[in-house]
């Protein structure tokens, strides 16, 4: 019996042991996270945006259908200002933290292609198997760089000239075909605005042009670019600019004649809201308000290509391309799903058409349903003139000297002349620096 | 049933029964007992800290977002370090006043800053003067300078009465100048002037919740969980993706924990209340989604539990049935001695109790057979010497008279010697044929040795010696009949018929420590220690009452031990040719007067 009994306590205690271990075990975890669920995790890209002019919307809903359809992949885009975009994107990459992928419009691209900001696309286009001879070829080769491509362009935007109809038929300016009657060359764009002047109310603008920002810079280059013998920029070597010459500054003459006769009213801050509003004429901005203005309710407007003013036909025109920031942490998956994300966003670029801009991929511009899309085929060929800012690692930063200068002289605070000159000595002294 | 009623029903268990039962109940009580008390007492604490775990849980995401505000706040401190600024929002202002260009580029270059420097999910920035100033920056749009403070704005009034505490305003839409809405909250701050003490203005910045929705992302508390944050008064700020449970109770102010019941279950609400935003962060998860991992436990424990418990059982069971199988074999193999049949034996395999049991039970198996065998040829021999009684009962009368008729003539004839001997062989034979008793004194015994030798001197004549030496007092003693003739009988043939010339027999009795020795010696050739060997193992081991020479000397050795027991009986001694010695051996005492009936 003695034997049985030592049997049992020891089969007792070994069970409650098991028992206080199996307890303890739980006790001390507490309560336990649930696994995760996804087989495949979510790779999650952040995407950086400077939409800033109604196209964001269409941006934003391309984004919401690429995730619906890529369980995946989730693009978060944050938008930011223009006017603190590339400064905010500089600081990212300089700190480690840059996106997974940005939008770098085709002016910025060579400051970013200096020092590999950005990556060279050669390789993860031809993984995913992206098909470059697909694109424009004008629109492509301003993302080439020593024949390699870093940035997947997305569209080509340039100026065109929106007319709000009701105001343009009220000063007889519309025609049968609901294009504005405009007379030949500069002269008779003056008269045009003048009769519309004259035929609307005081306190709506004949043309509306913000008095501040790029603006006027775009015009003035449009302008520019239309005479015989201008648009040059710099010098051979790229080491002066050479715009302080008699074309240009009968161009910005040109423009500055707008401001200082108020057929462009003073003091315009947003420009765009005002021909949203109804309150203007005639809006010379960049095709990427065409959406924007469709959703506007009782605005009834037209779109033509900037007239030809001078010579031939040119306008200033950019491109929003895709690119990856330069970031050491970012994974082959995640490259491969940014190059996912671009070729969807190019292959489904008719998407993108609706806010107004120009698809990169000729495809797409050919395509019926971009065909079908009033207004877009009436300014697709502006695609074709589109008069880039000259390829220099500083153009931004020169851009934004003529902007200072340009803003000046918009409020009368020097003629067009001190404005050039300025300006000049401004650009030759950052190109040297 | 009563208690006695189940101790007795125990009592009359098997005693493996009652062995498992015990085992039973020094088991699987305490394991059980054990067992509901440790993981009662677990869900007890697993309660508690699940909910402590909760509300540290929120209290780490608040902090979490405080920090964050707090960055945002440090924001809205900027003005103070651009005098040009506070110059703005101070300027006395028409409604759709203008800016001038530097005015553009200080207010732009500011709100830059405020961008820049500010997190990228900021939205919107709006500055607003006590004098109609105002700058308002809306996602994609340009600044707009004609918005005006709306006087009765739940957060003016707020920002009014704190000086220096920045207000958070609850999500809301802001609307873009393209026709987008925006989902934004919003830190304002009434700003000073240091030198009058008057109110300047005011700084809104419009922040994406999103942020702080990643924030509240990171945490997972449940998979049915409910995160939110709500404002001052319950509004919705805003919720992490996923669950939603209907209102809770209001106000949830400071920090606590509290249930509520719905309709699915009961539903653990954590509430903590951030001291920068004024916001209440409330978590909602149903108790039994917390509570999984401790069903968990307790499935485990109750399946550890009775795995334990089955496996003590089956050892305790075969345990049980292991030790009283030699106890059953025991008790089966009594039914049949019961029965009878004793020619059973126990294996002992070992010195336990058990063992011990076992070989008393051999021990008295064998004893009993045994003694049934003894009481057996007791009664076979008894039979055997009454038949042969019987037998010589034939005709015992006619012999008589024929002896007396024999006796008559050798009287007339005048021969004595045949008188003698006539006489002699009737009283031998009237003694032997009548000595059914058990037993007699040792004094008929020697008259019946007397009567006997005087016959065979009479066949021998002078060449026969008898000497008798009875010691004193030993006449009385009980011997057994006809026990002291055969060896005299033997003491003869060995003595006398095979040797030549004389023989000399002595009988002698002696009593000595309570033991009658009677002695029959003879001086013939005796016998080889050989032939001694062999009758002395005979006497030994053997009950064989088959004719061999001997048997008169094996049957009175047999009866003797028969009737007194082992260490009495016969035995030989004997030298070459100096004779043999047959010594009997009795127990010394008078027979009880019913045995000489």
């Amino acid at each position: 019996m003695g034997k049985k009994r030592a049997f049992r306590t020891m089969k007792s205690g070994l069970a409650i042991a098991v028992l206080i271990l199996a307890l303890g075990g739980c006790v001390g975890r507490g309560p336990e996270a649930p696994p995760a669920a996804a087989d495949a995790p979510v790779i999650r890209l952040e995407y950086w945006t400077p939409f800033s002019g109604g196209d964001n919307r269409f941006m934003t809903e391309m984004i919401s259908r690429f995730n619906k359809e890529h369980d995946n992949i989730r693009i978060v885009q944050t938008n930011s200002r223009l006017d603190d975009y590339y400064s905010r994107l500089r600081t990212a990459i300089l700190a480690g933290n840059a996106p997974d992928v940005a939008v770098i419009h085709t002016t910025s691209l060579p400051q970013f292609v200096q020092n590999g900001y950005i990556e060279n696309l050669e390789k993860p286009a031809t993984d995913i198997g992206l098909d470059w001879t697909a694109f424009n070829p004008n629109i492509l080769k301003s993302t080439v760089f020593d024949g390699q491509p870093y940035a997947v362009p997305l569209d080509t935007h340039a100026l065109v000239m929106y007319y709000n109809k009701t105001l343009l038929r009220q000063a007889g300016l519309l025609g049968p075909d609901d294009k504005p009657v405009i007379g030949a060359g500069a002269k008779g764009y003056i008269e045009f605005l003048e009769k519309i002047r004259s035929a609307i109310p005081a306190d709506t603008a004949p043309m509306a042009q913000p008095s501040t920002r790029i603006d006027s810079v775009w015009l003035w280059w449009s302008l520019y670019n239309q005479m015989k013998g201008g648009g040059s920029f710099y010098n051979e070597d790229a080491s002066r600019t050479v715009i302080d010459n008699a074309k240009a500054l009968e161009a910005l003459k040109y423009v500055n004649g707008l401001y200082r006769s108020k057929l462009i009213p003073p003091d315009i801050n947003d420009a765009f809201k005002l021909f949203y509003d109804g309150k203007a004429a005639v809006l010379i901005t960049g095709m990427w308000g065409t959406g924007a203005f469709e959703n506007a309710e009782g605005l009834d407007f037209g779109v033509v290509p900037v007239p030809v003013f001078y010579d031939r036909p040119a306008v200033w025109g950019d491109s929003h391309t895709l690119t990856i920031p330069a970031n050491r942490s970012m994974s082959s998956e995640q490259r491969k799903a940014v190059m996912t994300f671009a070729k969807w966003m190019v292959d489904n670029s008719e998407l993108w058409a609706k806010a107004g801009h120009v698809p990169s991929m000729t495809k797409a511009v050919l395509s019926d349903e971009f065909r079908k899309l009033k207004f877009r085929s009436d300014y697709a060929a502006t695609a074709n003139y589109v008069a880039y800012w000259p390829r220099h690692v500083k153009q931004w930063s020169i851009v934004e000297i003529l902007i200072k200068e340009f803003e000046r002289m918009n409020y009368g605070q020097q003629t067009p002349e001190q404005t050039l000159r300025k300006a000049a000595r401004l650009i030759d002294a950052e190109l040297t620096s | 049933m009563s208690i006695r009623n189940v101790t007795q029903w125990f009592k009359n268990q098997e005693l493996a029964r009652k062995l498992i039962w015990i085992n039973c109940l020094l088991v699987v009580v305490p394991l059980v007992a054990m067992g509901v008390f440790t993981f009662t007492s677990f869900q007890g604490t697993m309660e508690k800290n699940v909910g402590g775990y909760q509300l540290q849980t929120l209290k780490q995401v608040t902090l979490n977002i405080d920090t964050y505000m707090n960055e945002l706040n440090r924001l809205t401190l900027m003005p103070y370090q651009y005098n040009e600024i506070l110059a703005y929002l101070r300027s006395e202002r028409k409604p759709g006043q203008p800016l001038t260009l530097k005015e553009i580029d200080e207010l732009n270059s500011f709100v830059s800053q405020v961008f820049i420097n500010g997190r990228v999910d900021i939205m919107g920035v709006s500055l607003y003067g006590e004098r109609g100033a105002s700058y308002v920056v809306l996602p994609e749009s340009q600044y707009v300078t004609t918005y005006k403070l709306d006087e009765s704005a739940e957060w003016l009034k707020q920002a009014k009465g704190l000086f220096g505490q920045p207000i958070f305003i609850t999500t809301h839409e802001v609307k873009s100048t393209s026709g987008m809405s925006y989902e934004v909250f919003s830190i304002a701050r009434e700003l000073k002037s240091f030198d009058t003490g008057q109110t300047l203005g005011y700084i809104v910045i419009d922040i994406d919740p999103a942020s702080v929705r990643g924030i509240l992302t990171q945490v997972n508390m449940g998979n049915r969980e409910s995160l939110s944050i709500l404002d001052r008064s319950g509004n919705l700020v805003l919720r992490k993706e996923g669950y939603e449970y209907p209102d809770q109770p209001w106000p949830l102010q400071g920090e606590g924990i509290t249930q509520m019941r719905e309709n699915g279950g009961d539903l653990l609400i954590a509430y903590f209340t951030s001291k920068v935003t004024g916001w209440t962060t409330v978590s909602t998860v149903p108790v039994d989604e917390l509570m999984k991992a401790s069903d968990r436990v307790r499935n485990s424990i109750a399946l550890i539990g009775a795995i334990c418990i089955g496996l003590a059982m089956l050892t305790s069971v075969f345990i049980a049935f292991r030790i009283t199988k030699p106890l059953r074999k025991l008790s089966r193999l009594m039914r049949k001695v019961e029965q009878g049949d004793l020619q059973v034996s126990f294996p002992v395999a070992n010195r336990d109790e058990i063992g011990r049991l076992g070989y008393a039970f051999n021990t008295m198996v064998s004893k009993l057979s045994e003694l049934g065998y003894l009481l057996y040829e007791t009664e076979i021999r008894e039979k055997d010497a009454q038949i042969a009684a019987l037998q010589s009962k034939i005709n015992p009368h006619f012999l008589y008279n024929t002896l007396g008729s024999i006796s008559m003539y050798a009287e007339l004839e005048g021969n004595r010697e045949i008188v003698t001997m006539a006489n002699n062989l009737s009283r031998l034979l009237r003694y032997s044929l009548s000595s059914r008793k058990e037993l007699v004194t040792l004094r008929d015994e020697m008259e019946h040795v007397k009567g006997y030798m005087t016959i065979q001197k009479m066949r021998y004549g002078e060449r026969l010696h008898f000497d008798v030496d009875i010691g004193a007092g030993t006449m009385d003693f009980a011997v057994i009949p006809l026990m002291i003739q055969p060896i005299v009988e033997n003491a003869i043939i060995h003595g006398l018929d095979k040797g030549i010339g004389d023989g000399r027999i002595r009988l002698i009795c002696r009593e000595e420590e309570a033991v009658l020795s009677i002695i029959v010696e003879d001086d013939g050739i005796g016998m080889t220690e050989t032939q001694l060997d062999e009758i002395r193992f005979r006497l030994l081991h053997d009950n064989d009452l088959g004719g061999k020479t001997g048997n008169g000397l094996l049957n009175v050795h047999r009866r003797i031990i028969l009737h007194f027991g082992e260490p009495y009986g016969l035995r030989l001694e004997s030298m070459p040719f100096r004779g043999l010695q047959a010594i009997l051996t009795l127990p010394a005492f008078r027979p009880p007067q019913e045995k000489l009936a």
